[in-house]
């Protein structure tokens, strides 16, 4: 159980800086996610922090101590590397082993220890095998996640460590990430690009690009409250509506308008940085906006352009006059191109978002 | 009809097997031939070395392979009509040249390996300055350098010493050796070490329990290579050598004269000569295949 700080960490591979002042603190026995798009510096990070990448600037403390200056096999880290690298010429027993052995463990302790690892992932039938290269994707997987796990270090650092099993498989691995975490309580840091796979498995999450965390914040204030219009966009499925219009401060409050449509915002105080009359972005959420409701304040007519049938919902694409949304509904509603629907827009349920800076404001 | 067309693509596909397998053949018995007739020849007397037609049919001798060994100069001198640098048979040559070459290798692979492993992994400031200037020492030719190089050692003593010829072997391989394990070593993905840096390897470890097995096909292939180049020198070791160190290219080239050669004997020589070298092109051409198309296979997994 180890407390993760990481203070202004930069590092740049010659003219690409894959980060650029990372600050994240990881409480002791935490499952932290580290969500972004590819090339936005989640492996870089890792690496910095199992220490086989040196960075450029700041500082990284286990424990309020820092480790810069422990080499990588003695910071006691144990890394899933997305890459698997799983080592070419030994067995997938000695694989597993290898760290153990590194650590001069018994030779039953070993063994003990890498039976039950292979246990857990259902690996145990593939010990034997000599060449790992000979492996499945989906097995070689589990071979480095066993080499990961059959330890107890300080702390678990997994660089998409489900990414490429098949959906089911991803599932389950899903829940017994849990189930660990659970039961070792173990510090873990936890790379993907999949916001579902994060929010499914950790407690907070930091969305990262372009080398700079853009917010660390539970899953549901990521939904509801993000901070910049990326976060916004990357998190959620279908993405969430995005329209540009111009604010105006009414008797009522807030009301942001289109050329085709007006939305009444909810309260006033809420949106403190607002300038009456400035142009902004409005978004919401597909799943926040009510089909053939009841009427209210916000409620518009639109035009049906397309329909996907997901079974337990559907995905409705939606023009109104200029702008075009996407809604969805429960069930298989059989709408057709040119059908006209109700439709109403929380407005206590929209962000708002500076055109040029893309922030928030609330 | 669907017969017909599948009876003359048989046909087809058959005239095209027979022409690969003879003009393989063909470049076979090319290459071949001349080992055969050395062979041949060494396995002949004298009178029927010479005689033509030549022999394809004959009572082979083992008397030239024994000779080289047990024939003291001069009666090696009586049977051959000229002069011969055999001191005491032509077992010091074969091991003047072993030990040349192994020493030299031996040096070079341990040097060249570590140095590759430094500039594939930890990229010193002027890399690639430095594998240029390495390699630009192989650009002059041989002969430009030769002049100096046998001044240089009749002043600092090397002339005639076994040292002397594993340094400068050592010298000439290392570029190569150096060159080619670093592509080996580029080859192996940084992710593998990376992660027993994780396990708990020190870098000592990771570069001989990981990166060292990883390349060990490429290992053979330049050894295998820096040992031909050794073995075959011979420019080099005319000039910096006498009869305590002359190595066996020298010394076969010594043994050419004009009239009444003994080219039995001389074969004999020779098929000892190539025969070290034929086995480990035999034992190494998976890794000599390997190390010709280095850099060109495999993905990462
Ligand atoms: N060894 C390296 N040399 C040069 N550039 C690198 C190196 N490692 C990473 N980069 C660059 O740094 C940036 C961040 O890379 P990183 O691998 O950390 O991204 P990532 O978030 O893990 O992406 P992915 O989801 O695709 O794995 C990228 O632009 C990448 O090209
Ligand atoms: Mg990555």
């Amino acid at each position: 159980m180890t407390r993760v700080e990481i203070r202004g960490l930069k590092k740049s591979f010659g003219p690409v800086q894959a980060l650029r002042g990372i600050n994240l603190e990881v409480e002791s026995g935490a499952l932290v996610a580290l969500l972004g798009p590819t090339g936005a510096g989640k492996t870089t990070l890792l690496k910095c922090i199992a220490g086989v990448e040196e960075p450029d600037a700041g500082d990284i403390l286990f424990d309020g101590q820092s480790v810069l200056g422990t080499p990588a096999w003695r910071r006691d880290v144990a890394m899933f590397f997305q890459t698997y690298a799983l080592y070419p010429h030994m067995s997938v027993y000695d694989n597993i082993a290898y760290p153990l052995r590194e650590r001069k463990w018994s030779r039953q302790e070993i063994d003990r220890s890498v039976k039950n690892v292979a246990e857990k992932l259902r690996i145990a039938h593939l010990l034997d095998r000599k060449d790992p290269s000979t492996l499945s994707g989906g097995e070689m997987q589990r071979v480095a996640l066993a080499r990961t796990l059959v330890r107890n270090p300080r702390i678990f650092l997994l660089d998409e460590p489900i990414s490429n099993l098949d959906a089911k498989l991803r599932e389950e691995m899903r829940t017994e990430f849990k189930r660990l975490h659970k039961e070792l309580k173990q510090t873990i840091i936890y790379a993907t690009p999949d916001f579902l796979e994060a929010f499914a498995i950790a407690e907070k999450v930091a969305v990262i690009k372009d080398g700079v965390i853009l917010q660390y914040d539970t899953p549901i204030n990521l939904l509801r409250r993000p901070k910049n219009r990326f976060v916004a966009t990357f998190i959620g499925s279908p993405t969430i509506n995005i329209m540009r219009g111009v604010v105006r401060r009414m008797a009522y409050g807030w009301e942001f308008s289109t050329s085709s449509l007006r939305i009444q915002l909810s309260d006033v105080g809420h949106y403190s940085k607002l300038l009456d009359g400035s142009e902004v972005e409005l978004a919401v959420r597909p799943r926040d906006i009510v089909l053939e409701g009841p009427k209210n304040r916000n409620t518009f007519k639109a035009k049906v352009v397309a329909a996907e049938r997901l079974g337990y919902e559907t995905i409705v694409t939606l023009s109104l006059g200029d702008v075009e949304l996407k809604a969805v509904t429960k069930g298989m509603r059989s709408y057709k191109y040119g059908d006209e629907v109700i439709i109403n827009i929380p407005g206590d349920r929209v962000i708002l978002f500076d055109v040029s800076s893309g922030e928030a404001m609330y | 009809m669907a017969n017909l067309r599948n009876n003359r693509r048989g046909r087809r596909k058959i005239v095209k097997t027979t022409l690969i397998y003879l003009s393989t053949i063909i470049a076979v018995i090319f290459f071949i031939f001349p080992i055969y007739w050395l062979v041949a020849t060494s396995l002949k007397t004298r009178a029927q070395a010479f005689s033509t037609p030549p022999l394809f049919v004959w009572e082979p001798t083992f008397r030239n392979f024994i000779d080289i060994f047990l024939k003291r100069q001069t009666e090696i001198e009586a049977i051959t009509g000229q002069e011969l640098e055999l001191a005491t048979g032509a077992e010091i040559f074969f091991y003047n040249s072993f030990v040349v070459t192994f020493s030299s290798i031996a040096i070079a692979t341990v040097i060249g390996v570590l140095a590759a492993y430094s500039f594939s992994r930890y990229k010193p400031a002027g890399t690639s300055t430095l594998m240029f200037f390495i390699l630009s020492t192989r650009m002059l030719p041989a002969i430009v350098v030769a002049i100096p190089i046998y001044f240089f050692y009749r002043s600092l003593g090397l002339y005639n010493t076994y040292i002397g010829l594993i340094l400068l072997y050592t010298m000439f391989n290392l570029p190569f050796a150096v060159w080619m394990m670093k592509s080996f070593f580029d080859e192996v993905p940084r992710d593998i070490e990376q992660a027993a840096l994780v396990d708990g390897s020190n870098p000592v470890k990771v570069f001989y329990k990981i990166a060292l097995p990883q390349v060990l096909v490429g290992l053979g292939a330049t050894i295998g290579f820096l040992i031909i180049n050794v073995w075959n020198e011979f420019l080099f070791a005319l000039l910096l050598t006498e009869r305590a160190t002359r190595t066996v290219p020298v010394m076969i080239a010594g043994t050419r004269g004009e009239v009444g050669i003994n080219w039995g004997l001389i074969a004999a020589i020779e098929t000892l000569y190539i025969l070290p070298a034929l086995v480990l092109i035999f034992l190494l051409q998976r890794f000599l295949l390997r190390g010709m198309t280095f850099g060109t296979v495999r993905g990462v997994k």
